[in-house]
């Protein structure tokens, strides 16, 4: 009798093991039809990892990363941005800039899935919604270069009606949409690409209130179709049959799960459960392993992460730039960051156009100690130099790394360094603008919105709101203000390596010095590594995508 | 009995209150804004639409009476981060989930925790004892991420038996909920086995024994019912591990759950998923507790009386 209950648990461990190994033997059913290696596969099911939720799938509300792929992906933009960051047409057929009017020309086949036209008059209500005070949307001021758009987004209830129709944006007929700046703003078309200036289907935003971007609800008119998406699960696209370029799609079927954590999204990967991740960067810790398999991948990215000064606290120009000299950038990157970056030597990264124009060279990649200790001794003499500094970084991953390897180069300068985290929130609300006062030296980075150096070079301004380093200058503002004015590309980036002078030249202020200018990294099957490209400004285009025999 | 749990139902509410005041204060102690999600700044205007969007422009005692009503009427409010879902839609959709990976992770040590305590109990100091007891030590010490970890590595990597992640089969929960249910598992054998041997010792089941009961009798009527209180006892805080716990597990393993909302909700600042979560997390604990309560009246008749 006494043995029947170790008999029972036996059976119970037995049962479970066999179920396991009953599951390991199951096939998974792959569809191996013999192909040729590098030819179409029969099948074009791409399985992905998104690396999070999107928070909305309102080209209105979309603010990150996630979104706008997906949104890229299944609604159509007015033009597309290549590598080179040139505007491609997509939508618009063609486009006229006259000073500060853009007219697009819309092709006449678009349309949105349930068949009804695309028009001038989508984009109309899409822009003047997202710009709507009751809306409340984060990037309206994506819009912001649009004449009347700011007093429109500021509006007070009962001025919204009026000033909404003074926003320069009309369409003229179902195909012609002319839009009015504030200013000549050369890189405007190219700001067309992002998924802030998309049109949304009137009916269905008006018909289905917050709920229009569930699956069952969305219209779309891209070159696919939301078929599913179980919320934090998995994103399901199916090929648009009906999109005016379907004939030139090859897959079929997108088949997307979101793993956020960037561990289990390489597990994932690695057991074959998808193919291609979603660019949204790799764990730092993984990344000496990662970069030897052959589906690594990296693209160059438009963004530079750099360290900001609080020109309150370390307030002597000799310091700054003892400081900034006696860092080794590469061996950072070799060392610590480890993801292929570039060492930056200027606020605007490689890639970006102008930049052989715009770029400095008073910034080492290597370290260059002697010149460094010769400043501080410049500082020194004039008695501003400080020897105890803080330094501040958010607490993620990666960053403490960074800032410990700093902390031992500024060392050999006769600096000491005391390092602290905060939580991204806090960190925020601390660097201000204006910081506070216990920040000497703080971690930013800036990833382009558009490709223009403008997006980088007017955040030190002194009245932009991503200043955290107290520096102004009025002649830098006013060359930014020129440089907005100055249609001519060549005209503009004089203006632009001017202002990048100011501050990273050497005779330049460093209101903050440049660690290294990112990249992308991915993980992506042979089958799909040839077709799946991340263009600088991190979005990816599936229609060009094709999967082939490995 | 009756008037006892009516009692404790009606205490729910001013501590359910409490939990309310007391989760929105903190969440505005701290810091940040939760529409600055990015180093990029928000434009004035910009802040303020979204301000009076959420009425985060009331003042502190308005917003908290808004919310105690939405909470009567069982309105969470919108999400300040997912603006196309409601705290209503998310709980809706993910809450479920969550629950089924708790009790599968109950299941796990229900169903083996609570055996192997018992064959600990009748053979002690047998190898099986000690290799159970050892199973239990580890079990108890090892933090779940590391136990996901491995598992992952092992099971779904390696030996590619089972996925690494997601919730859509059976075979995606057998790892989240045997990484969830290891410490309830190895606490419950532990527990289990004690008891019994304390009871094994007891008069009662020598005299039963002597009266010439059936073993099995003796054991499955009086030393188990005796020993099991102590484990419906400790069921109520087990819960309390498992809902932190399923913060880690549904990370790491991509459930599809509100545990790993409620983190991300806090670093976003989304207030109204946090008082949501907090406020139905709190309410699941307290019935726990009363429901405990009342299984060890049922249990254990002298409890009752002290109540009554």
């Amino acid at each position: 009798m006494r043995l029947r209950v170790p008999m029972l648990v036996a059976v119970a461990v037995v049962a479970v093991v066999a179920m396991v190994l009953a599951v390991g033997c199951g096939s998974d059913g792959d569809n191996n039809t013999a192909g040729e290696p590098g030819q179409p596969a029969a099948s074009q099911v791409l399985k992905m990892a998104w690396g999070a939720e999107p928070p909305s799938l309102d080209p209105g509300l979309a603010t990150d990363t996630t979104s706008s792929n997906v949104l890229l992906n299944i609604m159509d933009p007015l033009v597309r941005l290549g590598d080179d960051l040139e505007p491609a047409p997509a939508l618009a057929e063609s486009w006229d800039v006259n000073g500060k009017v853009v007219t697009f020309h819309l092709r006449d086949d678009g349309r949105w899935t349930n068949g009804d036209p695309v028009t001038a008059r989508d984009f109309e209500y899409a822009w003047k919604r997202t710009l709507d005070p009751k809306l409340a949307a984060d990037y309206a001021y994506q819009l912001y270069g649009i004449v009347g758009a700011e007093a429109y987004n500021n509006a007070k209830p009962a001025q919204a009606a009026s000033l909404r129709e003074k926003v320069g944006v009309k369409a003229i007929d179902d195909r012609t949409l002319q839009v009015t700046l504030t200013s000549p703003q050369p890189w405007f078309v190219q700001q067309a690409a992002h998924h802030s200036f998309l049109a949304v289907h009137r009916p269905t935003v008006e018909g289905h209130g917050t709920k229009w971007t569930e699956a069952k609800n969305i219209v779309t008119n891209g070159a696919f179709k939301l078929a599913d998406w179980k919320h934090d699960a998995s994103i399901t696209l199916v090929k648009n049959e009906e999109w005016r370029d379907a004939d030139k799609v090859a897959l079929q079927r997108v088949e997307g799960r979101i793993i956020v954590d960037g561990t289990t999204r390489v597990q994932a990967f690695e057991a074959g459960e998808v193919d291609a991740l979603d660019g949204g960067g790799l764990p730092p810790a993984d990344m000496p392993r990662l970069k030897q398999l052959a589906e690594y991948e990296k693209y160059p990215a438009l963004g530079t992460y750099y360290y900001g000064f609080n020109l309150k606290n370390i307030p002597d120009i000799n310091q700054r730039r003892a400081m900034a000299l006696a860092i080794d950038r590469q061996s950072i990157i070799d060392n610590v960051a480890q993801a292929d970056q570039i060492p930056a030597t200027g606020m605007v990264p490689q890639g970006m156009p102008g930049f052989e124009v715009i770029e400095q060279d008073f910034l080492p990649t290597r370290s260059d100690i002697e010149k460094a200790r010769e400043f501080m001794g410049k500082a020194e003499v004039a008695e501003n130099a400080k020897h105890k500094i803080t330094l501040f970084y958010n607490d993620a991953p990666g960053h403490k790394e960074i800032a410990v390897a700093v902390q031992a180069m500024w060392k050999d300068i006769g600096i000491d360094v005391t390092i602290k985290a905060q939580e991204w929130a806090q960190f925020l609300e601390f660097l201000g603008p204006p910081p506070s006062d216990a920040v000497y030296v703080y971690r930013l980075g800036w990833i382009a919105d558009y490709g223009d150096p403008m997006n980088f070079l007017e955040l030190w301004t002194s009245q932009s709101g991503n200043n955290n380093s107290r520096f102004a200058n009025a002649a830098y503002d006013q060359l930014i203000e020129q440089a907005r004015n100055t249609p001519d590309d060549e005209a503009r980036y004089e203006l632009y390596r001017e202002a990048e002078a100011m501050l990273t030249g050497p005779e330049g202020e460093l209101p903050f010095m440049p660690i290294y200018w990112y990249t992308y990294t991915n993980l992506e099957r042979a089958s799909v590594k040839d077709s799946f490209e991340i263009n600088p400004l991190d979005q990816f285009d599936l229609s060009k995508v094709v999967i082939e025999e490995a | 009995m009756a008037a006892y749990i009516i009692r404790r139902v009606i205490w729910t509410v001013p501590v359910v209150l409490l939990v309310i005041l007391v989760t929105f204060l903190l969440m505005r102690q701290i810091e940040g804004n939760p529409f600055r999600k990015t180093e990029r700044a928000v434009p004035a205007a910009v802040q303020e639409n979204l301000e009076r969007k959420f009425k985060l422009d009331k003042p502190w005692y308005v917003q908290y009476a808004q919310y105690v009503k939405g909470v009567v009427t069982l309105d969470l409010g919108p999400s300040l981060v997912l603006r196309d879902r409601s705290v209503n839609d998310i709980v809706k959709e993910q809450f479920p989930r969550s629950i089924e990976l708790g009790l599968y992770a109950f299941g796990w040590a229900v169903l083996f925790g609570v055996p192997a305590g018992i064959v600990a109990a009748l053979r002690p100091n047998s190898r099986f004892d000690y290799g159970a007891m050892l199973f239990s030590n580890v079990g108890f010490a090892l933090p779940n991420f590391l136990v996901a970890t491995l598992l992952i590595y092992y099971v779904s990597l390696k030996w590619g038996l089972l996925p690494t992640s997601g919730w859509e089969s059976w075979k995606h929960k057998l790892l989240p909920s045997l990484t969830l249910g290891l410490v309830p598992m190895a606490y419950f054998a532990r527990l289990v086995r004690g008891t019994m041997l304390e009871t094994l010792q007891a008069d009662y089941v020598r005299t039963a024994k002597a009266k010439g009961l059936r073993w099995r009798r003796v054991v499955g009527v009086h030393v188990l019912r005796n020993s099991l209180i102590p484990v419906v006892t400790a069921a109520a805080p087990l819960l309390g591990y498992i809902i932190t716990g399923s913060f880690i597990v549904e990370n790491i393993f991509a459930v599809p759950g509100i545990g790993r909302y409620y983190v991300t909700a806090v670093s976003a600042r989304d207030y109204s998923v946090v008082m949501g979560l907090t406020v139905l997390l709190s309410i699941i604990v307290i019935l726990a507790n009363l429901l405990v309560d009342v299984l060890y009246g049922i249990l254990d008749p002298r409890t009752r009386e002290a109540r009554t």
